[in-house]
């Protein structure tokens, strides 16, 4: 597995993926400039700007490597190679996995820095009226690359059942989507609102399995808290990283059973 | 014990519109050790699907299968297997010597035995010097004798090689038919599959011929080739001059005495064989 692991390192930065997040990382450097124009919320527009930048890279990164990392192995034909080699399927699956999910923490790692550093530039230029919680804005990181490597094992679990990247690249895009959206559905239908009462019982059950299928990734959304220096429950981010475990386990195992049975034809 | 050990292999797919198709129709297949079996067989015989089930790439829809006594499911059971893949591929971000450090890692080798034997390897398959450039750079040719190499590189006990002289150079091709004797020559199993019948008449001990799933015969080559004998090309000396006739296996005694008889010299006697291809060509024609 761990031989898997560091070729998975190895190709995701000769594919100069690294070196694009790179450029991206530029634009952190317009933050503050940008976050000024809010005249008065300047530390906290540039601390959204800057958890909401991480995130899009992140979701970028989750999506085409953990869409594609299974995929191009079996479209350029390196599976014959590679699974010829005394490895089970499943310690290929966790190797790539692993490989993708260092790469997505090395990456969150070095942009969270990063947004440390232009906080600390943007505090300094403009001082913000209530004081900045940088241990928020480390968990605000630290929840977002939990949502992703989640991301990217269902990206995984797509690829097992998919011989072309179209499932593994819109269906994660879909549940990337969905996921963040299924709390909010959810709380509505059960609210007992006039408008919900009208909808078909078959809506409203297809509505809430679908909560339950589909991982619910606005628990992982820590930014409000990061932005206002809210105070955060240890007991809800416990069950968040509880339910991450899970759902994760689910995927990859599901994903690893799949996969041992698939044909390399 | 037999390292490769195949008994009623059958497979079948699901093809187009739901057809059933039977790739392998129960194959039953045995070789040891110091032998060089070739998979002789007509494009889309099976010889790959036979190859892809020993490698534990597809499952058999029935039978067992076994490399050293252990299931092809169990990947224990490729410890000792050096295997190339039919036009193979590998990670072309990475150099030569970088992918035989990630093979000789899998196969659970130290570091220093991984580049005493890469450097072996690679010296062997001519590609010491390309070593540190990525394979993205390489030709065909090459990246079938990386395929080679990675075979070769933690020394096993069987190779199994779909069609290893395929994309290779007149040179490529002899050296690695030298390399195929050199592996019988230290005891080793080959089960190499080729539609290419000087390859197998070059370098096997034994040929199964597989047309439409089913294995239609296995023989010793030495064999065939002796059964192949249709006649002699017999060369006389007369005063009149030098003639050269041929006669078949059964008049040869008769000639040779008449030509004693006539007071002839007889300078050459060699027999006319049945080549292995027009053998292949009976088998796949005899329906």
């Amino acid at each position: 597995m761990t031989s898997i692991l560091l070729i998975t390192l190895k190709g995701i930065f000769r594919d100069r993926v690294f070196q694009g997040i790179m450029v991206m990382a530029l634009l952190f450097l317009f933050i503050p400039t940008i976050g000024s124009l809010s005249m008065r919320q300047v530390t906290e527009l540039s601390i959204t700007l800057s958890l909401s930048l991480i995130s899009f890279i992140l979701l970028l990164l989750a999506v085409f490597l953990g869409g594609t990392s299974l995929w191009k192995d079996i479209e350029k034909r390196y599976t014959f190679s590679v699974l010829g080699l005394p490895l089970s399927r499943t310690s290929y699956i966790l190797g790539r996995f692993m490989g993708n999910a260092l790469f997505l923490c090395l990456t969150a790692l070095f942009l969270g820095v990063i947004t440390l550093l232009v906080i600390l530039w943007a505090k300094g230029l403009y001082p913000p009226s209530r004081p900045v919680r940088w241990d928020n804005m480390m968990i605000a990181v630290l929840f977002d690359t939990l949502k992703y490597l989640l991301l990217v094992s269902v990206a995984f679990f797509f690829s097992s059942v998919s011989t072309s990247f179209f499932l593994p690249i819109f269906g994660t895009i879909s549940v990337y989507l969905v996921g963040n959206a299924s709390q909010e559905v959810y709380d509505y239908l059960h609210s007992g609102s006039q408008a919900v009462k009208v909808l078909p019982g078959m809506v409203v059950k297809a509505a809430s399995l679908l909560y339950y299928l589909i991982p619910n990734l606005a628990a992982f959304d820590y930014k409000l808290q990061a932005v206002y220096g809210l105070d955060i429950a240890g007991r809800g981010m416990a069950l968040t990283v509880l339910y991450w475990v899970i759902y994760t386990t689910i995927m990859l195992a599901l994903t690893a059973v799949i996969y041992e049975r698939r044909e390399m034809k | 014990m037999k390292v490769i050990d195949i008994q009623g292999l059958k497979k079948s797919f699901t093809g187009k519109r739901m057809q059933r198709v039977e790739a392998l129709k129960g194959i039953d297949l045995q070789v040891g050790r110091g032998e060089v079996f070739g998979f002789l067989g007509p494009n889309g015989a099976g010889k790959s699907t036979t190859i892809k089930s020993l490698m534990g790439l597809i499952r058999p829809t029935a039978g067992t299968v076994r490399l050293n006594g252990i299931d092809v499911h169990d990947p224990a059971s490729r410890r000792s297997v050096g295997y190339l893949p039919e036009n193979p591929a590998f990670y072309e971000y990475l150099s030569a010597q970088e992918y035989l450090t990630f093979v000789g890692r899998a196969f659970g080798m130290v570091p220093q035995r991984v580049k005493e034997r890469g450097e072996q390897s690679l010296r062997r398959l001519d590609l010491w010097e390309a070593r540190s450039r990525p394979i993205r750079g390489y030709s065909k040719g090459m990246v079938q004798r990386l395929g080679v190499a990675q075979a070769l590189l933690h020394d096993p006990d069987i190779y199994i090689m779909d069609e290893p002289m395929s994309g290779l150079d007149p040179l490529g091709r002899a050296l690695v038919k030298e390399i195929i004797r050199e592996l019988r020559g230290e005891g080793k199993c080959v089960f190499f599959s080729t539609h290419i019948t000087a390859d197998v008449e070059a370098v096997c001990d034994r040929v199964g011929v597989i047309v439409n799933g089913a294995l239609r015969m296995v023989e010793r080559v030495d064999r065939i080739m002796a059964e192949g004998i249709t006649g002699y090309l017999l060369r006389s000396r007369s005063p009149a001059g030098e003639r050269e006739q041929i006669v078949t296996v059964d008049h040869l005694s008769d000639l040779l005495s008449r030509l004693k008889e006539e007071g002839q010299t007889v300078t050459l006697v060699e027999p006319v064989r049945k080549n292995l291809e027009q053998f292949f060509l009976d088998i796949v024609k005899g329906g």
